[in-house]
Protein backbone atom coordinates (compact mmCIF):
# COMPACT_ATOMS: atom_id res chain seq x y z
CA UNK A 1 0.00 0.00 0.00
CA UNK A 2 1.59 3.15 -0.85
CA UNK A 3 1.60 5.64 1.90
CA UNK A 4 1.48 9.34 2.10
CA UNK A 5 4.63 11.62 3.92
CA UNK A 6 2.59 14.16 5.95
CA UNK A 7 5.16 16.14 8.28
CA UNK A 8 7.44 13.18 10.18
CA UNK A 9 4.40 10.44 9.45
CA UNK A 10 3.56 7.88 6.97
CA UNK A 11 -0.09 8.35 6.50
CA UNK A 12 -1.85 5.23 4.72
CA UNK A 13 0.39 2.21 5.11
CA UNK A 14 -2.05 -0.19 6.81
CA UNK A 15 -5.30 1.07 4.96
CA UNK A 16 -6.12 3.37 2.32
CA UNK A 17 -6.36 7.54 3.10
CA UNK A 18 -6.99 9.78 0.89
CA UNK A 19 -4.73 12.66 1.33
CA UNK A 20 -4.55 16.01 0.26
CA UNK A 21 -7.80 18.12 -1.01
CA UNK A 22 -7.31 18.12 -4.39
CA UNK A 23 -7.12 14.26 -4.42
CA UNK A 24 -11.04 14.09 -2.78
CA UNK A 25 -14.30 13.83 -5.40
CA UNK A 26 -16.45 16.14 -6.12
CA UNK A 27 -20.45 16.22 -5.92
CA UNK A 28 -21.49 14.75 -9.34
CA UNK A 29 -24.86 15.93 -10.74
CA UNK A 30 -26.78 18.94 -11.71
CA UNK A 31 -25.94 22.64 -11.22
CA UNK A 32 -28.77 22.64 -8.05
CA UNK A 33 -27.49 19.58 -6.92
CA UNK A 34 -24.25 21.33 -6.66
CA UNK A 35 -25.35 24.42 -5.57
CA UNK A 36 -27.04 23.11 -2.48
CA UNK A 37 -24.32 20.33 -1.15
CA UNK A 38 -21.40 23.57 -1.88
CA UNK A 39 -23.37 25.98 0.36
CA UNK A 40 -25.57 24.25 2.43
CA UNK A 41 -23.24 24.21 5.78
CA UNK A 42 -21.86 27.73 5.68
CA UNK A 43 -25.93 28.70 5.03
CA UNK A 44 -26.96 26.78 8.05
CA UNK A 45 -24.32 28.18 10.49
CA UNK A 46 -25.39 31.28 9.32
CA UNK A 47 -28.68 31.17 9.42
CA UNK A 48 -28.83 29.85 12.76
CA UNK A 49 -26.43 32.49 14.27
CA UNK A 50 -28.90 35.02 12.62
CA UNK A 51 -32.00 33.32 14.69
CA UNK A 52 -30.81 32.83 17.81
CA UNK A 53 -29.33 36.20 17.60
CA UNK A 54 -32.32 38.08 16.86
CA UNK A 55 -34.94 35.39 18.42
CA UNK A 56 -37.22 37.01 20.96
CA UNK A 57 -36.23 36.22 24.64
CA UNK A 58 -39.70 33.83 24.29
CA UNK A 59 -38.54 31.64 22.09
CA UNK A 60 -34.45 31.95 22.72
CA UNK A 61 -34.72 28.87 25.43
CA UNK A 62 -33.56 25.64 25.51
CA UNK A 63 -36.35 23.54 25.10
CA UNK A 64 -36.14 25.74 21.11
CA UNK A 65 -32.57 24.28 20.69
CA UNK A 66 -33.72 20.63 21.62
CA UNK A 67 -35.98 21.27 19.04
CA UNK A 68 -33.74 22.26 16.33
CA UNK A 69 -31.31 20.09 17.15
CA UNK A 70 -33.72 17.15 16.00
CA UNK A 71 -35.08 18.80 13.16
CA UNK A 72 -31.48 19.74 11.47
CA UNK A 73 -30.87 15.56 12.39
CA UNK A 74 -33.92 14.69 10.71
CA UNK A 75 -32.75 16.72 7.95
CA UNK A 76 -29.22 15.70 8.06
CA UNK A 77 -30.71 12.21 7.49
CA UNK A 78 -32.37 13.12 4.26
CA UNK A 79 -29.39 14.62 2.95
CA UNK A 80 -27.49 10.94 3.75
CA UNK A 81 -30.30 9.71 1.73
CA UNK A 82 -30.39 11.80 -1.53
CA UNK A 83 -26.29 12.67 -1.84
CA UNK A 84 -24.35 9.59 0.05
CA UNK A 85 -20.34 9.83 0.18
CA UNK A 86 -20.14 6.40 0.08
CA UNK A 87 -22.70 3.33 -0.52
CA UNK A 88 -20.31 1.53 1.71
CA UNK A 89 -21.70 3.37 4.52
CA UNK A 90 -25.14 3.21 3.83
CA UNK A 91 -27.33 3.70 6.53
CA UNK A 92 -29.21 0.15 7.40
CA UNK A 93 -32.28 -0.52 10.08
CA UNK A 94 -29.92 -2.40 12.04
CA UNK A 95 -27.27 0.52 12.02
CA UNK A 96 -30.39 3.15 12.96
CA UNK A 97 -31.42 1.37 15.59
CA UNK A 98 -28.03 0.64 16.95
CA UNK A 99 -27.43 4.51 16.76
CA UNK A 100 -30.33 5.63 18.28
CA UNK A 101 -29.61 3.19 20.88
CA UNK A 102 -26.37 4.95 22.21
CA UNK A 103 -28.50 8.53 21.74
CA UNK A 104 -30.92 7.23 23.95
CA UNK A 105 -28.52 6.30 26.52
CA UNK A 106 -26.94 9.72 26.12
CA UNK A 107 -30.28 11.52 26.95
CA UNK A 108 -31.21 9.18 29.50
CA UNK A 109 -29.02 7.09 31.52
CA UNK A 110 -25.83 9.54 30.78
CA UNK A 111 -27.87 12.59 31.34
CA UNK A 112 -28.93 11.04 35.04
CA UNK A 113 -25.28 10.43 35.56
CA UNK A 114 -23.99 13.72 34.70
CA UNK A 115 -26.36 15.64 37.06
CA UNK A 116 -24.53 14.43 39.57
CA UNK A 117 -20.44 14.21 38.87
CA UNK A 118 -20.55 15.45 35.11
CA UNK A 119 -19.02 19.12 34.24
CA UNK A 120 -21.92 20.94 35.16
CA UNK A 121 -21.46 19.98 39.14
CA UNK A 122 -17.79 20.43 38.44
CA UNK A 123 -18.10 23.94 37.15
CA UNK A 124 -20.58 24.61 39.81
CA UNK A 125 -18.51 23.59 42.94
CA UNK A 126 -15.70 25.84 40.86
CA UNK A 127 -17.15 28.98 41.13
CA UNK A 128 -18.50 28.08 44.72
CA UNK A 129 -14.79 28.02 45.67
CA UNK A 130 -13.28 31.07 44.44
CA UNK A 131 -14.66 34.86 44.18
CA UNK A 132 -15.44 34.53 40.10
CA UNK A 133 -17.51 37.61 40.84
CA UNK A 134 -14.10 39.59 39.03
CA UNK A 135 -15.18 37.93 36.15
CA UNK A 136 -18.73 38.57 35.56
CA UNK A 137 -17.43 41.69 32.49
CA UNK A 138 -17.28 38.25 30.59
CA UNK A 139 -20.87 39.36 30.16
CA UNK A 140 -20.30 42.50 28.96
CA UNK A 141 -18.84 41.34 26.24
CA UNK A 142 -20.27 41.09 22.81
CA UNK A 143 -22.97 38.44 22.33
CA UNK A 144 -20.51 36.17 19.27
CA UNK A 145 -17.59 36.78 21.02
CA UNK A 146 -18.98 35.27 24.29
CA UNK A 147 -19.91 32.67 21.99
CA UNK A 148 -16.92 31.93 20.17
CA UNK A 149 -15.12 31.69 23.45
CA UNK A 150 -17.65 29.25 24.64
CA UNK A 151 -17.09 27.21 22.10
CA UNK A 152 -13.73 27.54 21.93
CA UNK A 153 -12.96 27.01 25.45
CA UNK A 154 -14.89 23.46 25.39
CA UNK A 155 -13.48 22.63 22.31
CA UNK A 156 -9.51 22.98 23.21
CA UNK A 157 -10.56 21.09 26.53
CA UNK A 158 -12.47 18.74 24.29
CA UNK A 159 -8.88 18.72 22.00
CA UNK A 160 -6.58 17.45 24.89
CA UNK A 161 -9.40 15.00 26.12
CA UNK A 162 -9.76 13.58 23.18
CA UNK A 163 -5.86 13.79 22.37
CA UNK A 164 -5.34 12.20 25.94
CA UNK A 165 -7.88 9.19 25.24
CA UNK A 166 -5.36 8.49 22.06
CA UNK A 167 -2.16 8.44 23.92
CA UNK A 168 -3.36 7.51 27.67
CA UNK A 169 -4.01 3.13 27.96
CA UNK A 170 -6.66 3.84 30.60
CA UNK A 171 -8.55 6.76 28.65
CA UNK A 172 -8.13 4.99 25.58
CA UNK A 173 -9.66 1.90 26.93
CA UNK A 174 -13.39 3.40 26.80
CA UNK A 175 -12.93 5.19 23.91
CA UNK A 176 -11.63 2.72 21.93
CA UNK A 177 -14.88 1.06 21.14
CA UNK A 178 -16.03 4.56 19.41
CA UNK A 179 -13.37 3.55 16.99
CA UNK A 180 -15.02 0.16 15.85
CA UNK A 181 -17.99 2.31 13.85
CA UNK A 182 -17.13 0.94 10.53
CA UNK A 183 -19.37 4.15 8.74
CA UNK A 184 -19.82 7.73 9.48
CA UNK A 185 -23.75 8.74 9.53
CA UNK A 186 -25.39 11.27 11.79
CA UNK A 187 -25.72 9.36 14.72
CA UNK A 188 -22.75 7.64 14.91
CA UNK A 189 -21.13 10.08 17.51
CA UNK A 190 -22.99 8.99 20.08
CA UNK A 191 -22.12 5.53 19.57
CA UNK A 192 -19.46 4.17 22.24
CA UNK A 193 -19.36 3.39 25.99
CA UNK A 194 -20.97 5.30 28.32
CA UNK A 195 -17.83 6.18 30.31
CA UNK A 196 -16.39 7.34 27.28
CA UNK A 197 -19.92 9.46 26.38
CA UNK A 198 -19.48 10.69 30.26
CA UNK A 199 -16.14 11.68 30.10
CA UNK A 200 -16.06 13.34 26.29
CA UNK A 201 -19.02 15.44 27.94
CA UNK A 202 -16.44 16.76 30.68
CA UNK A 203 -15.28 19.23 28.67
CA UNK A 204 -16.07 22.96 30.20
CA UNK A 205 -17.36 25.75 28.43
CA UNK A 206 -15.94 27.80 30.89
CA UNK A 207 -16.12 29.25 34.58
CA UNK A 208 -17.18 32.32 33.66
CA UNK A 209 -20.98 33.43 33.91
CA UNK A 210 -22.38 34.36 30.27
CA UNK A 211 -25.40 35.21 29.31
CA UNK A 212 -27.59 32.72 28.17
CA UNK A 213 -28.28 33.82 25.17
CA UNK A 214 -24.54 33.47 24.40
CA UNK A 215 -24.84 30.04 25.50
CA UNK A 216 -27.61 29.08 23.40
CA UNK A 217 -25.32 30.50 20.52
CA UNK A 218 -22.40 28.11 21.27
CA UNK A 219 -24.42 25.42 21.43
CA UNK A 220 -26.22 26.29 17.61
CA UNK A 221 -22.19 27.06 16.46
CA UNK A 222 -21.36 23.27 18.06
CA UNK A 223 -24.16 21.79 16.12
CA UNK A 224 -24.21 23.52 12.83
CA UNK A 225 -20.43 22.39 12.77
CA UNK A 226 -19.45 19.31 14.92
CA UNK A 227 -22.51 17.00 13.90
CA UNK A 228 -20.93 17.34 10.17
CA UNK A 229 -17.71 14.75 11.42
CA UNK A 230 -19.70 11.59 11.47
CA UNK A 231 -22.11 12.25 8.45
CA UNK A 232 -22.57 9.92 5.07
CA UNK A 233 -23.12 13.19 2.72
CA UNK A 234 -20.79 14.28 0.09
CA UNK A 235 -19.92 18.19 0.37
CA UNK A 236 -18.30 20.73 -1.43
CA UNK A 237 -16.77 22.03 1.12
CA UNK A 238 -15.90 25.46 1.01
CA UNK A 239 -11.97 26.26 1.35
CA UNK A 240 -12.28 28.79 4.24
CA UNK A 241 -14.34 26.29 6.21
CA UNK A 242 -12.25 23.74 5.85
CA UNK A 243 -9.22 25.07 7.09
CA UNK A 244 -11.32 26.55 10.23
CA UNK A 245 -13.64 23.95 10.91
CA UNK A 246 -13.51 19.72 11.38
CA UNK A 247 -15.51 18.52 8.47
CA UNK A 248 -16.42 14.68 7.47
CA UNK A 249 -13.27 14.64 5.65
CA UNK A 250 -11.04 15.25 8.60
CA UNK A 251 -13.03 12.85 11.08
CA UNK A 252 -12.99 10.11 8.23
CA UNK A 253 -9.41 10.25 8.36
CA UNK A 254 -9.18 9.76 12.40
CA UNK A 255 -11.62 6.99 11.85
CA UNK A 256 -9.27 4.81 9.36
CA UNK A 257 -7.99 1.71 9.80
CA UNK A 258 -4.67 3.24 9.52
CA UNK A 259 -3.42 3.63 12.84
CA UNK A 260 -0.83 6.66 12.18
CA UNK A 261 -4.10 8.86 9.97
CA UNK A 262 -6.41 7.75 12.91
CA UNK A 263 -4.00 9.83 15.60
CA UNK A 264 -5.52 12.94 13.97
CA UNK A 265 -8.09 15.75 13.69
CA UNK A 266 -8.83 15.55 17.14
CA UNK A 267 -10.89 18.71 17.99
CA UNK A 268 -14.59 18.57 17.24
CA UNK A 269 -15.20 21.96 15.80
CA UNK A 270 -12.30 23.87 15.47
CA UNK A 271 -9.82 22.15 12.91
CA UNK A 272 -7.41 24.93 13.83
CA UNK A 273 -6.95 23.77 17.08
CA UNK A 274 -5.21 20.57 15.29
CA UNK A 275 -3.35 22.61 13.08
CA UNK A 276 -2.25 24.63 15.73
CA UNK A 277 -0.66 21.37 17.54
CA UNK A 278 0.43 19.48 14.26
CA UNK A 279 -1.81 17.00 14.44
CA UNK A 280 -4.04 17.91 11.25
CA UNK A 281 -4.54 16.18 8.76
CA UNK A 282 -6.50 17.21 5.35
CA UNK A 283 -8.05 14.13 3.77
CA UNK A 284 -10.34 11.25 3.37
CA UNK A 285 -11.04 7.27 4.23
CA UNK A 286 -13.53 5.40 3.84
CA UNK A 287 -11.98 1.70 5.05
CA UNK A 288 -13.20 2.31 8.56
CA UNK A 289 -12.75 0.81 12.29
CA UNK A 290 -10.42 -1.66 13.78
CA UNK A 291 -9.04 -5.07 13.69
CA UNK A 292 -9.59 -5.10 10.27
CA UNK A 293 -12.89 -3.69 10.19
CA UNK A 294 -14.78 -6.19 12.87
CA UNK A 295 -18.14 -4.85 14.21
CA UNK A 296 -18.38 -4.89 17.50
CA UNK A 297 -21.53 -5.83 19.30
CA UNK A 298 -23.60 -3.38 21.88
CA UNK A 299 -23.07 -6.02 24.62
CA UNK A 300 -19.14 -5.80 23.41
CA UNK A 301 -19.07 -2.31 23.71
CA UNK A 302 -20.45 -2.29 27.10
CA UNK A 303 -18.33 -4.61 28.70
CA UNK A 304 -14.63 -4.31 25.99
CA UNK A 305 -13.26 -1.50 28.38
CA UNK A 306 -13.51 -3.26 31.59
CA UNK A 307 -12.57 -7.02 30.55
CA UNK A 308 -9.43 -5.77 28.49
CA UNK A 309 -8.59 -3.43 31.64
CA UNK A 310 -8.60 -6.27 33.85
CA UNK A 311 -6.75 -8.56 31.07
CA UNK A 312 -4.15 -5.85 31.25
CA UNK A 313 -4.17 -5.79 34.72
CA UNK A 314 -3.83 -9.30 35.08
CA UNK A 315 -0.88 -9.55 32.76
CA UNK A 316 0.91 -6.78 34.30
CA UNK A 317 0.67 -8.11 37.80
CA UNK A 318 0.22 -11.66 37.62
CA UNK A 319 2.90 -13.46 39.89
CA UNK A 320 5.69 -15.33 37.44
CA UNK A 321 4.60 -19.22 37.13
CA UNK A 322 6.48 -21.09 40.08
CA UNK A 323 9.29 -22.71 38.88
CA UNK A 324 9.32 -26.40 40.36
CA UNK A 325 13.21 -27.17 41.25
CA UNK A 326 14.10 -30.29 39.23
CA UNK A 327 14.62 -33.00 41.87
CA UNK B 1 -48.75 -21.57 20.25
CA UNK B 2 -46.72 -19.18 22.75
CA UNK B 3 -43.22 -20.06 21.34
CA UNK B 4 -44.24 -19.46 18.04
CA UNK B 5 -45.50 -15.97 18.55
CA UNK B 6 -42.14 -15.29 21.07
CA UNK B 7 -40.38 -16.97 18.02
CA UNK B 8 -41.78 -14.50 15.10
CA UNK B 9 -40.31 -11.63 17.23
CA UNK B 10 -37.09 -12.30 15.90
CA UNK B 11 -37.43 -14.65 13.20
CA UNK B 12 -37.74 -14.33 9.67
CA UNK B 13 -39.44 -16.98 7.63
CA UNK B 14 -40.63 -17.71 4.09
CA UNK B 15 -40.67 -19.18 1.32
CA UNK B 16 -39.70 -18.58 -2.46
CA UNK B 17 -40.17 -21.02 -5.39
CA UNK B 18 -37.22 -21.27 -7.50
CA UNK B 19 -37.01 -20.92 -11.32
CA UNK B 20 -38.06 -23.95 -13.83
CA UNK B 21 -35.86 -26.42 -14.20
CA UNK B 22 -33.44 -25.11 -11.92
CA UNK B 23 -31.35 -27.49 -9.76
CA UNK B 24 -30.97 -26.84 -5.96
CA UNK B 25 -27.09 -27.21 -6.81
CA UNK B 26 -27.50 -24.45 -8.61
CA UNK B 27 -29.42 -22.14 -6.66
CA UNK B 28 -27.10 -22.45 -3.57
CA UNK B 29 -24.41 -21.50 -5.94
CA UNK B 30 -26.10 -18.52 -6.50
CA UNK B 31 -26.63 -17.56 -3.14
CA UNK B 32 -23.01 -18.53 -2.30
CA UNK B 33 -21.82 -15.19 -2.02
CA UNK B 34 -24.07 -14.08 0.43
CA UNK B 35 -22.41 -16.31 3.00
CA UNK B 36 -18.39 -15.18 1.97
CA UNK B 37 -18.66 -12.34 4.30
CA UNK B 38 -16.10 -11.88 6.80
CA UNK B 39 -17.68 -13.61 10.39
CA UNK B 40 -19.54 -15.96 8.32
CA UNK B 41 -19.63 -19.72 9.06
CA UNK B 42 -21.90 -21.85 6.31
CA UNK B 43 -22.08 -25.68 6.38
CA UNK B 44 -24.27 -27.19 3.89
CA UNK B 45 -25.59 -31.14 4.01
CA UNK B 46 -27.26 -32.19 0.95
CA UNK B 47 -30.89 -29.40 0.39
CA UNK B 48 -30.27 -27.90 3.86
CA UNK B 49 -27.70 -25.06 4.17
CA UNK B 50 -26.91 -23.99 7.95
CA UNK B 51 -24.83 -20.46 8.54
CA UNK B 52 -23.97 -18.46 11.86
CA UNK B 53 -22.61 -14.72 11.69
CA UNK B 54 -20.65 -13.13 14.49
CA UNK B 55 -19.58 -9.77 13.99
CA UNK B 56 -20.77 -8.97 10.91
CA UNK B 57 -19.67 -6.16 8.86
CA UNK B 58 -22.65 -3.35 8.85
CA UNK B 59 -22.22 -3.43 5.10
CA UNK B 60 -23.04 -7.29 5.00
CA UNK B 61 -26.50 -7.44 3.20
CA UNK B 62 -27.64 -9.61 5.55
CA UNK B 63 -26.37 -8.33 8.81
CA UNK B 64 -29.70 -7.69 10.65
CA UNK B 65 -29.19 -11.64 10.61
CA UNK B 66 -26.86 -14.40 12.80
CA UNK B 67 -27.79 -17.42 11.52
CA UNK B 68 -30.38 -19.23 9.73
CA UNK B 69 -31.46 -22.13 7.95
CA UNK B 70 -32.14 -22.34 4.26
CA UNK B 71 -34.01 -25.34 2.53
CA UNK B 72 -34.55 -26.67 -1.00
CA UNK B 73 -37.40 -28.84 -0.89
CA UNK B 74 -39.30 -30.59 -4.23
CA UNK B 75 -42.99 -29.97 -4.22
CA UNK B 76 -46.07 -30.55 -6.48
CA UNK B 77 -44.98 -26.94 -8.49
CA UNK B 78 -41.09 -27.63 -8.46
CA UNK B 79 -38.30 -26.49 -5.76
CA UNK B 80 -39.03 -24.05 -3.43
CA UNK B 81 -36.71 -22.19 -1.10
CA UNK B 82 -37.53 -22.57 2.62
CA UNK B 83 -35.42 -19.99 4.77
CA UNK B 84 -35.14 -19.29 8.74
CA UNK B 85 -33.18 -16.80 10.24
CA UNK B 86 -32.65 -15.76 13.45
CA UNK B 87 -32.42 -11.79 14.17
CA UNK B 88 -30.66 -10.73 17.59
CA UNK B 89 -31.44 -7.11 16.45
CA UNK B 90 -34.84 -7.46 16.19
CA UNK B 91 -35.06 -8.89 19.67
CA UNK B 92 -32.69 -6.02 20.88
CA UNK B 93 -34.88 -3.49 19.56
CA UNK B 94 -38.36 -5.31 20.88
CA UNK B 95 -37.59 -5.38 24.00
CA UNK B 96 -35.08 -1.85 23.81
CA UNK B 97 -38.81 0.18 24.85
CA UNK B 98 -39.00 -1.84 27.97
CA UNK B 99 -35.36 -0.75 28.87
CA UNK B 100 -36.16 3.22 28.23
CA UNK B 101 -38.85 2.50 30.83
CA UNK B 102 -37.63 0.84 33.18
CA UNK B 103 -34.85 4.21 32.73
CA UNK B 104 -37.65 6.67 32.95
CA UNK B 105 -39.00 4.92 35.97
CA UNK B 106 -35.27 5.50 37.91
CA UNK B 107 -35.90 8.65 36.94
CA UNK B 108 -38.87 9.26 38.99
CA UNK B 109 -37.61 6.96 41.67
CA UNK B 110 -34.46 9.37 41.88
CA UNK B 111 -36.29 12.62 41.64
CA UNK B 112 -38.83 11.18 44.57
CA UNK B 113 -35.54 10.63 46.39
CA UNK B 114 -34.04 13.83 45.58
CA UNK B 115 -37.36 16.22 46.11
CA UNK B 116 -36.05 17.11 50.03
CA UNK B 117 -32.81 18.16 48.87
CA UNK B 118 -34.28 20.12 45.83
CA UNK B 119 -36.86 22.10 48.04
CA UNK B 120 -34.03 23.54 50.35
CA UNK B 121 -32.14 24.31 46.84
CA UNK B 122 -35.17 26.45 46.00
CA UNK B 123 -35.57 28.01 49.18
CA UNK B 124 -31.55 28.80 49.16
CA UNK B 125 -32.04 30.33 45.59
CA UNK B 126 -34.86 32.78 46.65
CA UNK B 127 -32.73 34.08 49.00
CA UNK B 128 -30.03 34.89 46.34
CA UNK B 129 -30.06 38.69 44.93
CA UNK B 130 -31.30 39.19 41.08
CA UNK B 131 -28.51 40.43 39.03
CA UNK B 132 -29.41 42.48 35.75
CA UNK B 133 -27.87 40.89 33.12
CA UNK B 134 -26.26 43.16 30.77
CA UNK B 135 -26.02 44.06 26.99
CA UNK B 136 -23.29 44.78 25.39
CA UNK B 137 -23.56 48.53 23.12
CA UNK B 138 -22.85 46.82 20.09
CA UNK B 139 -25.70 44.04 20.23
CA UNK B 140 -27.78 46.89 21.41
CA UNK B 141 -26.95 48.75 18.32
CA UNK B 142 -27.84 45.50 16.16
CA UNK B 143 -31.07 44.99 17.29
CA UNK B 144 -30.78 41.70 19.38
CA UNK B 145 -33.33 41.73 22.03
CA UNK B 146 -32.02 43.18 25.23
CA UNK B 147 -31.90 39.85 28.44
CA UNK B 148 -34.79 39.48 30.51
CA UNK B 149 -35.37 41.83 33.51
CA UNK B 150 -34.89 39.71 36.76
CA UNK B 151 -37.78 37.91 37.81
CA UNK B 152 -38.64 37.22 40.99
CA UNK B 153 -37.25 34.37 41.42
CA UNK B 154 -33.74 35.55 40.25
CA UNK B 155 -32.61 34.77 36.98
CA UNK B 156 -29.80 32.34 37.93
CA UNK B 157 -27.64 31.22 35.17
CA UNK B 158 -28.05 27.25 36.88
CA UNK B 159 -31.56 27.28 35.83
CA UNK B 160 -32.56 24.17 34.35
CA UNK B 161 -29.87 22.45 36.04
CA UNK B 162 -31.54 22.52 39.62
CA UNK B 163 -34.56 20.96 37.91
CA UNK B 164 -35.92 17.57 38.90
CA UNK B 165 -34.96 14.72 36.33
CA UNK B 166 -38.11 13.97 33.39
CA UNK B 167 -38.78 11.00 32.28
CA UNK B 168 -39.63 12.62 28.87
CA UNK B 169 -37.09 11.37 27.37
CA UNK B 170 -36.91 8.40 28.10
CA UNK B 171 -40.61 7.59 27.01
CA UNK B 172 -39.74 9.25 23.69
CA UNK B 173 -37.10 6.17 23.15
CA UNK B 174 -39.42 3.98 24.35
CA UNK B 175 -42.08 4.70 21.88
CA UNK B 176 -39.41 5.79 19.28
CA UNK B 177 -37.79 1.70 19.51
CA UNK B 178 -41.33 -0.09 19.95
CA UNK B 179 -42.04 2.20 16.37
CA UNK B 180 -38.21 0.79 14.86
CA UNK B 181 -38.96 -2.47 15.53
CA UNK B 182 -42.70 -2.59 13.86
CA UNK B 183 -40.69 -1.15 10.85
CA UNK B 184 -37.81 -3.18 11.03
CA UNK B 185 -39.81 -6.42 11.48
CA UNK B 186 -41.97 -5.84 8.17
CA UNK B 187 -39.11 -4.57 6.22
CA UNK B 188 -36.28 -6.66 7.24
CA UNK B 189 -38.58 -9.17 5.95
CA UNK B 190 -39.23 -7.47 2.63
CA UNK B 191 -35.57 -6.70 2.62
CA UNK B 192 -34.32 -10.29 2.59
CA UNK B 193 -36.91 -11.81 0.70
CA UNK B 194 -36.01 -9.61 -2.24
CA UNK B 195 -32.64 -10.06 -1.86
CA UNK B 196 -33.01 -14.07 -2.25
CA UNK B 197 -35.34 -13.60 -4.87
CA UNK B 198 -33.15 -11.26 -6.90
CA UNK B 199 -29.93 -13.86 -5.97
CA UNK B 200 -31.78 -17.03 -7.51
CA UNK B 201 -32.75 -15.06 -10.33
CA UNK B 202 -28.73 -14.48 -11.21
CA UNK B 203 -29.90 -10.37 -10.64
CA UNK B 204 -27.35 -7.87 -9.40
CA UNK B 205 -27.77 -7.21 -5.40
CA UNK B 206 -28.81 -3.52 -5.33
CA UNK B 207 -27.87 -3.21 -1.51
CA UNK B 208 -24.95 -5.25 -1.68
CA UNK B 209 -22.23 -2.35 -0.87
CA UNK B 210 -18.58 -2.75 -0.68
CA UNK B 211 -15.41 -0.58 0.06
CA UNK B 212 -14.35 -0.50 -3.36
CA UNK B 213 -18.07 0.47 -4.66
Amino acid sequence: MEAVRVGNRLIGAQAPVTVGWENIPRVEGGPIKRFVFTWFQPTMLFALILFWYYAPNSIAKTSTAVGIGIGFKVLLLGLEWVNPRYRSWRLTWKELVTDLFYVGLGYTLVRLVNGYIGSGVMVKAVQHAFDWDKFTWFMGLPLLVQAFLISFIFDFGQYWMHRGMHNWYPLWLPHSVHHYITQLNINKGAVGNPVEIFLIGLGVGGFFDFLPRAALLAGAIGMAVSTYQHINVRFNTPRWWRFVFNTTEHHSVHHSQDFEASRSNYAGTYIFIDRMFGTCIDGEAELLGMEGGRRMSIREQMTYPFTEGWKTLKERFARPAEVMPAE
Amino acid sequence: MKRNWFDWIWHVTGSLPLAPGQSSEEAFGRLGPLFQQSGTTRSRMGDTLTFRKKDQAAQDSMSVFDGGVLQIRDEAAGGVLHYRLTSRALLFCFLAPLLFLAFAQLTIALGRWEKPAAEAARAHKEQKKTVELPQNPIDKALGAPAPDKPKKDGTDLSEGQDKKPSPTSAYVFAAMFAVLYVVGRVLEGRLVRSLLGKKLLGLPDMLATTAAD
